[in-house]
């Protein structure tokens, strides 16, 4: 997979009570942009609805399990978290709505700044950002194919047709 | 070279997955045997029926548990119970619990729901609560729910195990809570990430199934996949007449390949107080004594059982919660509350000025009810304190055992219970 796009950095330890607190968890995805990281300050709102990918220093996504925050973020536009390590259930929740997450802790405080370009190539493993290289470990087959697919409603979606066909999920 | 034996986790995945010998770090499609949800269903709902799924696999092992938002608030929340409501009826799902039941976590334990050796899923950060009862529980998405219940499967990494072994006894005084703060605060909100924390050493036996429960749950709280007490006299004595399920309690190999392990000394522990802000912020109660306390929050997954109301009864029994404090109790379940009352110690708590709140997860969600002013501090016996946690992020949240809660709740500012109990007998 490669992609390509505009950066927006975040800080340590960002819980998902603070990507999306609680209230907002039943907003329409659209209505969720409005709110998502504004718990941060109002300016991280702006910040993030305008990057396409997301640089998030350690612990990014801890606390709640609520999957409203990965929504919220993929909502907002967002298609790659980069950084970390992240928490465990938002790498899943993310994943999950089609927003692919790369551990790679080395690129937090190296100099990638806002609105940076990065480009991915998550097949050689590599990132460029900021005229340097960082080295990213593959992808499960089974993450490629859930984002591949777009999300894991539409991976579930063409898994049910094969069961239905009698494929290999029957 | 003979392949190292295979932890609890591991055996769990290995039958559940039909993968002989899982390794860390592969990702495995495991079939739940067991899987549960709350409001937050609606999202599992609204994914199921996107995916095209039209029937729900297995629906004896499928539970719905109203806990986060009831009663009601509004419109929408009530429409949002009323659709899970029906679609727990036309899928037949077995275990629908409505709103005043208990928070999902307890109910499932408590109903002999969560069986040792079960891979469990839930769609909440605090599924690891099952682990108590030598499960594996699986926090997950609700997206991911809807996809179990309809493929009847999951995707999950194998995790590392770390055996964290518990020597000595508590002193008296100090808590499970108080273990608990103290692991956070020493290894970090991350510090056990993707891994399972499997609780072993000569302590562990004689830790009763609540305070398991509360380690369990708080694993959450150190970034853990789970946390489990391996099967036991204990567990079996908990679940006898109890079990909805049969099951084979698993146990790791003897020569099974731990990532680390860690001891933690009880006798060596005080009470701790988690600071505001994050949950390894933990110091000893000392260092947070004399802090002014708005309101006073026992309740949670974490520590709302029948034992803890006690503890906190105990201290609260004669006294008056101070006039500058709102007390608010919400027992974990109604058979918690049920329980309170035929022991009295629902009345001493009532005299002594605390405001109860139906069984659910009340305040600590943030959602409704509880909500702080700018500016005060909430001491919670909670599993979270981050910023905006109880829906206002000019408040503060600090987090303590229901002893800790309840002297400070008559103080007015941090008390060690200790101390408080020795000055006023």
């Amino acid at each position: 997979m490669n992609l390509r796009g505009t950066v927006a950095v975040f800080g340590d330890y960002v819980s998902g009570d603070v990507i999306l607190p609680a209230r907002y968890a039943f907003l329409d995805p659209e209505a969720m942009t409005a709110h998502v990281l504004e718990e941060l300050d109002p300016a991280a709102n702006e910040r993030v609805r305008r990057a396409d990918i997301l640089v998030a220093g350690t612990a990014f996504g801890y606390g709640t399990g609520r999957e409203s925050s990965a929504r919220a973020l993929r909502a907002a536009g967002v298609k790659v978290a980069i950084g970390g390590p992240f928490a465990r259930m938002f790498y899943r929740n993310a994943i999950n709505n089609g927003l692919l997450v790369l551990d790679c802790p080395a690129l937090v405080g190296d100099g990638v700044e806002d609105g940076c370009e990065m480009e991915i190539d998550t097949v050689a493993g590599k990132i460029r950002c900021a005229g340097r290289v960082y080295a990213v470990p593959p992808v499960p087959d089974l993450v490629n194919r859930i984002v591949a697919a777009g999300d894991l409603v539409a991976y579930g979606r063409s898994w049910l047709r094969e069961r239905a066909r009698g494929g290999p999920n029957a | 070279m003979p392949e190292p034996g295979l932890t609890l986790a591991q055996k769990i995945l290995a039958r559940t997955s039909g993968v002989a010998h899982p390794r860390p770090g592969q990702i495995v499609e495991a079939m739940p045997d067991f899987s549960y949800s709350h409001d937050f269903a609606v999202y599992a709902i609204d994914a199921f029926e996107r995916m095209g799924a039209t029937r729900v696999l297995r629906p004896d092992r499928v539970a719905i548990c109203l806990d986060h938002i009831v009663p009601a608030d509004n419109v929408r929340d009530a429409n949002n119970h009323a659709l899970i409501r029906a679609f727990a009826k036309a899928q037949r799902l077995r275990h629908f619990f409505d709103g005043g039941t208990g928070i999902s976590h307890q109910v499932m334990f408590e109903r002999g729901l969560v069986v040792p050796g079960s891979l469990v899923v839930a769609s909440d950060s605090h599924a690891p609560s099952g682990g108590a009862l030598g499960a594996l529980a699986l926090g997950v998405g609700e997206t991911e729910l809807g996809f179990a219940w309809a493929t009847g499967r999951l995707w999950v990494k194998v995790p590392d195990t770390v055996r964290i072994s518990l020597d000595g006894a508590l002193p008296p005084g100090v808590h499970a809570k108080d273990l608990m703060l103290h692991m956070v605060a020493r290894l970090g909100v991350l510090g056990a990430v993707y891994e399972v924390l499997e609780y072993a050493g000569p302590a562990a036996p004689s830790l009763s199934p609540s305070e398991r429960f509360t380690l369990c749950n708080m694993s959450a709280e150190l970034g853990a996949k789970s946390g489990v007490f391996p099967f036991d006299a204990t567990t079996a004595e908990f679940l006898r007449g109890q079990a909805q399920f049969d099951f084979e309690p698993v146990q790791s190999d003897a020569d099974a390949a731990y990532a680390r392990e860690l001891t933690v000394d009880l006798a060596a522990l005080g009470p701790m107080v988690a600071l505001p802000g994050r949950e390894d912020r933990g110091v000893p109660v000392g260092e947070a004594a004399g802090r002014t306390v708005h309101q006073v929050f026992i309740g949670s997954c974490t520590n709302a059982r029948a034992d803890d109301l006690a503890i906190a009864a105990g201290i609260l029994r004669g006294r008056r919660v101070h006039e500058d404090v709102r007390l608010i109790v919400v027992p974990a379940s109604r058979a918690v509350m049920a329980e309170a009352a035929r022991t009295g110690d629902l009345e001493a708590l009532l005299e002594a000025g605390a405001t109860f709140m139906p069984s659910g997860c009340a305040v600590c969600a943030g959602v409704h009810q509880g909500v702080l002013a700018d500016g005060e501090l909430c001491l919670s016996t909670s599993n979270r304190n981050a910023p905006g946690r109880m829906g206002n992020r000019k408040a503060e949240i600090a987090l303590c055992s229901p002893a800790t809660a309840a002297a400070s709740a008559v103080t007015g500012v941090v008390t060690d219970a200790r101390e408080f109990a020795a000055v006023s007998d």
